[in-house]
């Protein structure tokens, strides 16, 4: 029983490599850490472009690229039923204990819950995002977060204040939600090797150009920082629909040659953007925990940030400063962090995150997770329904009715294709000798 | 578990952070007594006062008996009780009525803006006088019931998809521009006017009935939106005029109408009202920190 027990996850999103994101860099740090740590991770996504099929990446993580073809946002279609197949399969073949989803607007990630549940698989989801209450679209997204969160073991939050909005938008037993923060790649953030000096000052904007990152708030406080501090010079990476209204500040107010506008940023080098500025500036109206900012503060960098979401949780007092979500306070901020200049030292920074922020650390928190998930009683189709019942006079229902025809589904699906006709996949097992040199080797279940 | 917290919270007190690894004596579901602290609930809400919104209702009350009218009107000409010479004097008449009402009521008069007006009123009635042959005979080959089926589904339309507390044109010096619903509404009830007109005996009365149902419908809520900025107690009197006259000219005509209107009109301005005020207790709204900031500045595109 002292033996760390090995978890065989597999992890169900929508967004993974080839996209780039929050969400896609945290299923793949945490799949190799946990890789490390003993456990097998299979990811599910579905297809990319022709990317269809099964991958491997970097230390043997298994990628099943489901064909499915994405529909709206990287999202595939809504079904239902249509995955059952297939991750049914999936399960079986990878003998996989713990279901891990991630992100609440995948319907993949929720369909697949669903299937687990179903087949009596331990089901854990990971909440990346903030929502609101009161628009339609919210009410909805939460109704069917609602229908997933109700039979789940455990789920995670990036964020405290990401904990309170999930436990408040599904009901769950707080008891039940874990927050373990994303975190950064160190090794990849370096700071830059010689001091900058402070004859000028860089402002680094790294983000999408859209309404929800501030780009907005941008085009109101760039050119009061300019007129106030004749040092500053900007650097906005980024591509969005606000990259227009930027473009016509800087003609109006003839900052052509301080504000540079550098179009997306490739993920490969968001590093060496980061490395040419003194201050990051983070403009967000809403985010759950923000990992931009712990890239920048890896780097080196004074981050600039407003007031909201899980931000204020990311960094301590000392290494960002904080500004409400007002053109005003944001200059004053600008202004303040620039005075605190002198006194940052990159490298020292640049360490400090390093001990704040791991992913392995992020693995071994989810690794109790997981243990907790398994300790969790089995229950039947019937001590389960009235989980779902609970969720809503006339949701309650739907979701009991959705829950039982799956489970009709699943009844018909192991009569027409019975579990033992599913061929088990042999493990493979990726050991690193002295040399570094991998090489795979093959395990017998 | 929280009590072994408890114990801890002696050394180490808990924090509302995500750094720096797990927080040494406590689990990461770790639920602290600030859960939820930065929660509000209905911050926004307005207190609805039953009165207010009673009289509120009262557009909706005042428009419905316009629209009752402009359907008598229609019923009798096609019935020939009125005929084209007074129907085109009722034209006139409402028209110089209208351009009194909204000159007298609006800030800005000027001469220019009344020869504005005077000159797109002149477009308007010439173009629809040319028009009124191509209408008199759009419709000959569809039956009769159906065009009032389709009549009267678009004037439902038309109602449901009003906007009573605005305007369907711009009028003078208003900054918004009617939304698209009222847009539709509008459109409706044209269609319906002139599926109407198609059924009458000759082009004169075609034209006249156009002009009478396109000034109600085009106008009369401008005209009604003018009354209410101008003077509040005006416009109650107006509609309080306005709901007799409609109602004492159905009453003479069908009583079973009669009673249904009377109905309606009770069930828009009393019992709704009540029903508004007794469903707000159920109003839930949670604000908290995880909220979308709003920007305090105007987006000039």
């Amino acid at each position: 029983m002292d033996e760390p027990q090995r978890h065989r996850i597999l992890m169900v999103s929508d967004f993974f490599y080839p996209n780039f994101g929050g969400v896609e860099s945290h299923i793949y740090y945490l799949s190799q850490c946990l890789i490390k740590l003993g456990h097998k991770v299979v990811v599910t996504t579905h297809a990319y472009g022709n990317r269809s099929g099964v991958r491997y990446m970097t230390g043997g993580l298994k990628v099943y690229y489901i064909p499915w073809r994405p529909f709206l946002m990287q999202n595939t279609l809504p079904t239902f039923y249509g995955t059952l197949p297939i991750i049914r399969t999936i399960l079986i073949r990878e003998r996989i204990s713990v279901v891990h989803g991630h992100q609440a607007f995948s319907t993949l990630c929720h369909e697949a819950l669903m299937h687990a549940r179903t087949m009596g698989y331990k089901a854990v989801f990971t909440d990346h995002s903030l929502y609101r209450f009161a628009d339609v679209g919210s009410i909805h997204m939460n109704k069917v977060l609602q229908f997933t969160l109700a039979d789940i073991d455990q789920a995670i939050c990036v964020s405290h204040t990401s904990k309170e909005n999930t436990v408040l938008r599904s009901g769950i037993d707080p008891e039940k939600v874990f927050v373990i923060p994303n975190a950064v790649d160190t090794a990849m953030f370096t700071p830059a090797p010689k001091r900058l000096c402070y004859d000028e000052i860089v402002i680094v904007v790294i983000s999408r150009l859209v309404y929800r990152k501030g780009a907005d708030l941008l085009v109101e406080v760039i050119p009061e920082v300019c007129r106030l501090n004749p040092n500053v010079r900007f650097v906005i990476g980024g591509d969005g629909l606000k990259r227009v209204r930027l473009e016509e500040m800087r003609e109006k107010y003839s900052l052509q040659d301080r504000v540079e506008m550098l179009g997306a940023v490739p993920h490969a080098q968001v590093r060496s953007v980061l490395v040419s500025g003194h201050i990051f500036l983070n403009s967000s109206l809403t985010e759950a925990f923000c990992i931009a900012i712990l890239e920048a503060a890896s780097c080196g960098l004074l981050t600039v940030s407003t007031r909201v979401g899980g931000v204020p949780e990311v960094l301590p007092d000392d290494m960002i400063v904080l500004a409400e979500p007002t053109p005003v306070d944001m200059t004053r901020a600008i202004k303040e962090a620039i005075e605190m200049l002198p006194n940052i030292n990159p490298q020292a920074m640049h360490d400090r995150v390093k001990k704040l922020y791991s992913w392995q650390d992020v693995a071994k928190r989810t690794e109790v997770v997981y243990d907790r998930a398994l300790l969790c009683s089995d229950v039947s189709l019937l001590q389960r329904l009235p989980r779902y019942l609970k969720c809503g006079p006339w949701a309650g229902k739907l979701f009991c009715l959705v829950m039982m025809i799956n489970f009709w589904l699943w009844q018909l699906l192991q009569f027409w294709q019975p579990s033992k006709s599913i061929e088990e996949v042999p493990d493979i097992l990726i050991l690193e000798n002295e040399d570094n040199e991998i090489c795979g080797k093959l395990r017998m279940p | 578990m929280e009590s072994e917290a408890k114990k801890s919270s002696g050394k180490h007190k808990w924090r509302k952070v995500a750094y720096g690894g797990m927080q040494p004596g406590y689990d990461d579901n770790y639920t602290d007594d600030s859960f939820l602290e930065g929660m509000v609930m209905n911050a926004n809400v307005v207190k609805r006062d039953l009165f207010k919104v009673m009289l509120d209702s009262v557009s909706i009350s005042q428009y419905l008996c316009i629209a009752a009218l402009v359907v008598i009107v229609w019923i009798q000409t096609l019935h020939s009780v009125i005929d084209e010479i007074s129907l085109l004097s009722l034209d006139a008449g409402l028209l110089g009525l209208g351009f009194l009402i909204i000159l007298l009521t609006t800030s800005q008069l000027s001469f220019h803006l009344f020869l504005h007006y005077l000159m797109k009123i002149s477009f308007f009635i010439s173009g629809l006088y040319i028009l009124a042959p191509v209408y008199h005979t759009l419709t000959r080959s569809i039956s009769s019931d159906s065009i009032w089926a389709l009549s009267v589904s678009l004037l439902l339309i038309h109602l449901f998809l009003h906007d009573f507390s605005g305007y369907t044109i711009r009028p003078p010096g208003a900054k918004n521009n009617p939304t698209l619903a009222s847009n539709i509404s509008l459109n409706a009830s044209i269609i319906a006017s002139v599926l109407i007109a198609s059924r009458l005996p000759s082009r004169l009365h075609v034209f006249a009935l156009m002009l009478f149902s396109l000034q109600v419908f085009l106008f009369a809520p401008l005209v009604t939106f003018c009354i209410k900025k101008y003077s509040f107690w005006l416009h109650l009197w107006f509609s309080f005029i306005l709901m007799s006259m409609t109602l004492s000219i159905i009453f003479v005509m069908h009583r079973m109408l009669f009673v249904l209107l009377l109905a309606l009109i009770v069930f828009i301005s009393i019992v709704c009202p009540y029903w508004l005020i007794q469903i707000q207790e159920y109003k839930f709204e949670i604000n908290g920190p995880w909220d979308e900031a709003k920007l305090c500045f105007e987006i000039t595109e």
